[in-house]
């Protein structure tokens, strides 16, 4: 695994882009009212976290990102089982889904918009039509990762459903759930955000995208960053989860 | 394919190659460890012989191959092919054939063949003809315009021995060519290679671990020893040839393959 | 009844309950028009939603032109070097699990709400995909084709030009088509968003006035849009692919990127 030197060279990474952005802006080769040095950002985000509407609009955006994500988790995940256990099905379903998946989810926004008006529902609808073909498809993909070999010694050695269930099936799935898990999680946050910017009265979307029409650089800039460390620090989390989870794989 | 039947031994001709080594040693410089893996190797192979090399595993087989190749430089000795140094790899004097076919996948196997002739810009009517000569050679006439996935293990191995041959170098060194063939398949393309052999009169080195295949197909056998790798024994065999399946369970078969097993499990 | 014959006849359904619904009133028009409405609301401003057609495909096309002309080559330079490789992917990667939308606000200030912030998203949008699996493609190439190759005395160019780059196009194409789509939907997104013109802009536009049916039209010019996307990647993919059977390193990491596993989310 990459050691010390490339932990400390991509922090230098990070460092230096920094340093770039901040040296850009401060000797005005890019205009600060476009660019604002990142120094002032980071300044303006801290005072931005200390305002309790910004805290607010984090909380409806993650209580949002949580509802969506709690239903569309176990319903993507049923009819992914349901897919992966019937072989036709499977066949059937399948381009089905590469297709739902790769148009845009944007284009529908208008209709959530109609059916559940500006407001909570639509954006946990629309987060939730963001996630479930992608939870589909990997826990699809999680369920063909089972060996059948271990399904057949299972059953010679006479073990019950429920048993094949626990210790065949969930340990050999594990890794690639956690990893289904946190790819969704990125894709209902963008669902959800873009749902918020596209028409809200909150959320920190809603925000970002005021700004932006404001042309408050300072305050979008923060956001951005903020909503980016927010993410990436969540993703880093499942990440050295999933690693500890799947030690046994080589 | 021809059978093997028929076939006359072969009498060194101008298309064979000669290759002395002297007191050749390699070194590999890692991070944590120098790596002698050849010390002071010295063999002298005659034109037109087929000389195989055995030995424990990592004794340095493929390292001495690829230095004959030019492929990876000595780090002491010298080693001439045909009186000169090779200090790259010249396709006009060393024909390589790996354990993996390497045929690239997206060509067909005529042009896999004609590879080497085009990175030269031969024009293209001489490289096919040329190609269409060697995959004759090599029993695979009609099967040019398949593409590798087409063919099976044994064919794209025949394929790969079409492609070294196909500029006709004095010196083909075949790296455990049959190793990831099954036993039939194996036996055939040992036939098959001799056939060759004779047809061409090719000086071959040829690394294996099958001892059976080694007594079986060498006029020489070149027995290594573990690390750091050094020569131990070098047999001649004295089967006559065209070998043939009944002299495998022969005494002098057996005798010869005893001698060569036991340095091995003296060395690992 | 084979599994393709099952697959026609559920889109041949949905097509049918997208003109019965709504019309036996199951549906409110407003929510879904059916889809004859649909069609002919698109036939008779047929000069509005083309000349929208046109701005959003130049868009698409430029956008598609940088993502993965650049993308693959990033990818081919930090696929063949081990060093920025080792430094440069975790921090790729790591850049998938934000949100990329939140960018485009930036780029209206900075370039303005015409094409050019449309572009320079989609762009952005596509680059990382495409060469994420370049790299992938080149890494996966087979070392003892290039020794080989090495040992029929070919250069270093010749290397680049008759392995390498031959080598690399299963996976390289695979990246073209997760990038093409994502530049898609980058422009369609941030047409969308703020805009003045384009596909995107029209749906919102129609949106706001609660005109579903003309909604709807520019909801289907996007779904053809993207069929026709499929269907070109796909010719491309068949006409290069007589091989690609050959190398299985290639395949699965095509089925990774196809199967989402190295993709940014796709709004
Ligand atoms: N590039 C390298 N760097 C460091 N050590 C190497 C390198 N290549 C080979 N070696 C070492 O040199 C020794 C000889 O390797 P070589 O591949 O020539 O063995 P071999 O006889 O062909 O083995 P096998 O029969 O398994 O193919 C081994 O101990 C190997 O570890
Ligand atoms: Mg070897």
């Amino acid at each position: 695994m990459a050691g010390l030197g490339m932990k400390a060279a991509r922090v230098a990474v990070v460092v230096a882009l920094f340093a770039i952005w901040e040296i850009l802006s401060r000797t005005g080769i890019v205009d600060p009212r476009l660019l604002p040095s990142a120094s002032d950002t980071l300044l303006t985000l801290v005072e931005l976290l200390q305002r309790a509407g910004i805290r607010n609009d984090l909380a409806v955006t993650a209580s949002e990102v949580m509802v969506a994500f709690i239903l569309a988790v176990p319903c993507g995940a049923l009819i992914g089982f349901a897919i992966a256990e019937n072989r036709y099905f499977a066949e059937v379903a399948k381009p089905l889904l590469f297709f739902a998946f790769s148009i845009p989810k944007s284009i529908f926004l208008p209709m959530f918009i109609l059916v559940f008006g500006v407001g909570f529902s639509q954006k946990v609808g629309f987060g939730f039509f963001s996630t479930i073909f992608i939870v589909i498809m990997s826990t699809t993909t999680a369920v063909e990762s089972v060996k059948v070999e271990h399904l057949t010694v299972a059953r010679s050695y006479g073990a019950t459903r429920l048993q094949t269930a626990f210790r065949v099936y969930l340990p050999s799935m594990l890794p690639v759930l956690l990893e289904a898990l946190r790819i969704s999680m990125i894709f209902n946050l963008t669902g959800v955000i873009l749902a918020e910017m596209y028409a809200s009265r909150e959320g920190i979307g809603h925000q970002i995208a005021t700004w932006g029409e404001n042309f408050q650089m300072k305050q979008l800039l923060a956001g951005v960053v903020m909503v980016a460390v927010i993410a990436m620090t969540f993703n880093e989390l499942i990440r050295s989860v999933e690693t500890r989870c799947s030690h046994w794989r080589t | 394919m021809q059978p093997l039947a028929n076939v006359t031994p072969f009498k060194p001709g101008s298309r064979a190659g000669a290759i002395q080594i002297s007191n050749v040693g390699q070194v590999f410089k890692t991070a944590t460890q120098d790596v002698v893996a050849l010390s002071d190797v010295s063999l002298d192979i005659k034109p037109g012989r087929f000389v195989v090399l055995v030995g424990p595993s990592g004794c340095g087989k493929s390292t001495l191959l690829m230095m004959l190749a030019g492929l990876r430089q000595q780090t002491s000795g010298t080693i001439l092919i045909n009186e000169a140094p090779i200090p790259q790899p010249d396709p006009n004097r060393v024909g390589v054939i790996f354990q993996e076919p390497s045929l690239f996948p997206w060509l067909t196997a005529e042009e896999n063949v004609e590879f080497p002739l085009a990175l030269r810009r031969i024009p293209r009517s001489d490289r096919r003809a040329k190609a269409v000569d060697a995959l004759k050679l090599v029993g695979l006439e009609g099967f040019g315009k398949r593409h590798p996935h087409e063919l099976s293990g044994g064919m794209k191995q025949r394929v790969s021995i079409a492609r070294g041959l196909v500029q006709d170098p004095p010196v083909l060194l075949m790296d455990e060519p049959f190793a990831a063939l099954d036993e039939q398949t194996r036996m055939t393309m040992g036939d098959e290679l001799l056939r060759i052999w004779a047809a061409t009169g090719k000086t071959v080195v040829f690394v294996t671990h099958s001892l059976t295949e080694a007594v079986y197909l060498a006029d020489e056998v070149v027995v290594m020893s573990a690390r750091p790798g050094r020569i131990v024994d070098h047999l001649t065999i004295s089967l006559p040839r065209p070998r043939t399946y009944e002299m495998l369970g022969g005494e002098t078969f057996g005798t010869l393959r005893d001698r060569i097993w036991r340095h091995i499990r003296k060395s690992a | 009844m084979s599994a393709a014959t099952l697959r026609r006849l559920i889109v041949v359904s949905l097509v049918v309950l997208w003109e019965l619904l709504p019309r036996l009133g199951v549906i409110p028009e407003l929510f879904l028009p059916s889809l004859s409405s649909t069609i002919a609301a698109g036939w008779n401003d047929a000069g509005e939603y083309g000349h929208a057609l046109a701005v959003t495909l130049y868009e698409v096309g430029v956008s598609m032109l940088f993502a993965c002309g650049g993308g693959i080559l990033a990818g081919a330079i930090v696929g063949s070097l081990p060093r920025p490789r080792v430094l440069i992917m975790p921090m790729v990667s790591s850049l998938y699990a934000v949100p990329l939308v939140i960018l485009y606000p930036v780029f209206t200030v900075w370039l303005g709400i015409g094409s050019e912030s449309k572009i320079a998203f989609a762009a952005i949008y596509g680059f990382l995909p495409t060469m994420l699996s370049t790299a992938a493609g080149i890494q996966t190439i087979d070392p003892q084709l290039l020794l080989a190759a090495r040992s029929m005395g070919a250069t270093l160019s010749q290397r680049l030009t008759r392995v390498i780059i031959p080598a690399a196009i299963p996976t390289v194409l695979s990246g073209l088509r997760v990038g093409g789509a994502l530049v898609i939907v980058g422009v369609v997104v941030s047409e969308m968003l703020i805009s003045s013109a384009g596909i995107g802009y029209l749906i919102s536009r129609y949106r706001t006035i609660l005109d579903s049916p003309h909604v709807f039209a520019g909801v289907l010019l996007v779904l053809a849009m993207a069929i026709a996307f499929n269907a070109a990647i796909k010719w491309i993919e068949r006409k290069a692919s007589i091989w690609q059977t050959g190398t299985r390193e290639g395949q699965r990491a095509a089925d990774e990127i196809q199967a989402g596993t190295i993709q940014p989310a796709t709004a």
